[in-house]
């Protein structure tokens, strides 16, 4: 599951650089209907993963 | 040394006011207006400067399965949502330019009629130099004050989805009237406008303060040739 996190994440942020490289038309779709949601994906992936494990309670493990 | 830090101060000198500089080296700086932007463009560095450390740890996370939880948090979280907060307030101040509008290829051939010899309403005032040849969109588009520019970026978001979806036909049309605030934030309280007898008449204020009737297609020409609203094929 945080491989999947880091991975949507990722993908979210080569777009970022994308669009810090060349903010253009294309672009600017590309950041906000695939790399937003990829972003929201792999945060609420990771959350759910923390919450799994426990990042709530007392005993805690690492992610 | 002492050599090299007056070299340095002199290539700092020189490059911060790239404007003036091109008076001494014969260039045209009142025909290449605006100048080169000065030192770094730290609106498209500051993503960069957020994502690059978050994709080193992403991609540890990728290939070892396991991060340390506060390193995790700051990698998938923190530094990406900062990255993503940065990219769009880039988005957000380089949608204004005329460069962005054209990128997208149903607005390529509209951008391209403004430096033509048409007598459309847009071609007029860029060729004129009336609306700031890097903003000429965003200027007449956006409506007048805050609520214009909201309306503006909320009309971009519209754009992006009907692009993504094919969901458009042309020629191309303007979704509702255009917004005169717009051209009376400048001709308003310009004599020559007031002069206009025209303009003085009641009827034709409030017809055009209602929305019933616009400046463009009927006094005055179309806002852009109706060649360029019809696509990039034709």
């Amino acid at each position: 599951m945080i491989r999947l996190a880091c991975l949507l994440v990722l993908i979210a942020l080569v777009i970022v650089a994308f669009v810090a490289i060349d903010p253009s038309g294309p672009n600017a779709i590309l950041f906000s209907f695939i790399g937003m949601p990829a972003l929201g994906a792999g945060i609420l992936l990771f959350g759910v993963k923390r919450w799994r494990d426990g990042a709530l309670s007392e005993n805690r493990k690492s992610a | 040394m002492p050599k090299l830090v007056g070299e340095v101060l002199l290539l700092t000198a020189s490059a911060s006011d790239a404007w003036s500089a091109g008076v001494g080296n014969g260039a045209t700086p009142l025909f290449s207006w605006p100048p080169p932007h000065r030192g770094l463009d730290w609106l498209q560095i500051l993503p960069l400067v957020f994502a690059v450390p978050a994709a080193a740890v992403l991609l540890i996370g990728l290939v070892r399965g396991r991060l340390v939880p506060a390193v995790a948090t700051a990698g998938i979280v923190f530094l990406p949502v900062a990255a993503y907060a940065l990219g769009a307030l880039l988005i957000m101040e380089d949608s204004k330019k005329v460069a962005f509008c054209g990128s997208c290829h149903v607005m390529t051939p509209i951008v391209s009629s403004l430096t033509g010899d048409g007598d459309s309403l847009a071609a007029v005032h860029y060729r004129r130099g009336l609306v700031s040849h890097e903003e000429a969109c965003f200027v007449c588009h956006s409506g007048y004050g805050i609520w214009g520019t909201i309306d503006a970026k909320m009309a971009g978001v519209r754009h992006m989805l009907r692009t993504v979806a094919h969901d458009y036909t042309f020629p191309i049309h303007l979704a509702g009237p255009f917004d005169i605030g717009s051209c009376l934030n400048c001709h308003a309280r310009a004599a020559t406008f007031r002069a206009v007898v025209p303009h003085q008449d009641p009827d034709t204020q409030q017809a055009l303060a209602r929305g019933e009737m616009s400046c463009t297609g009927v006094c005055h020409p179309a806002g852009h040739p109706e060649e360029a609203l019809k696509g990039p094929a034709s």
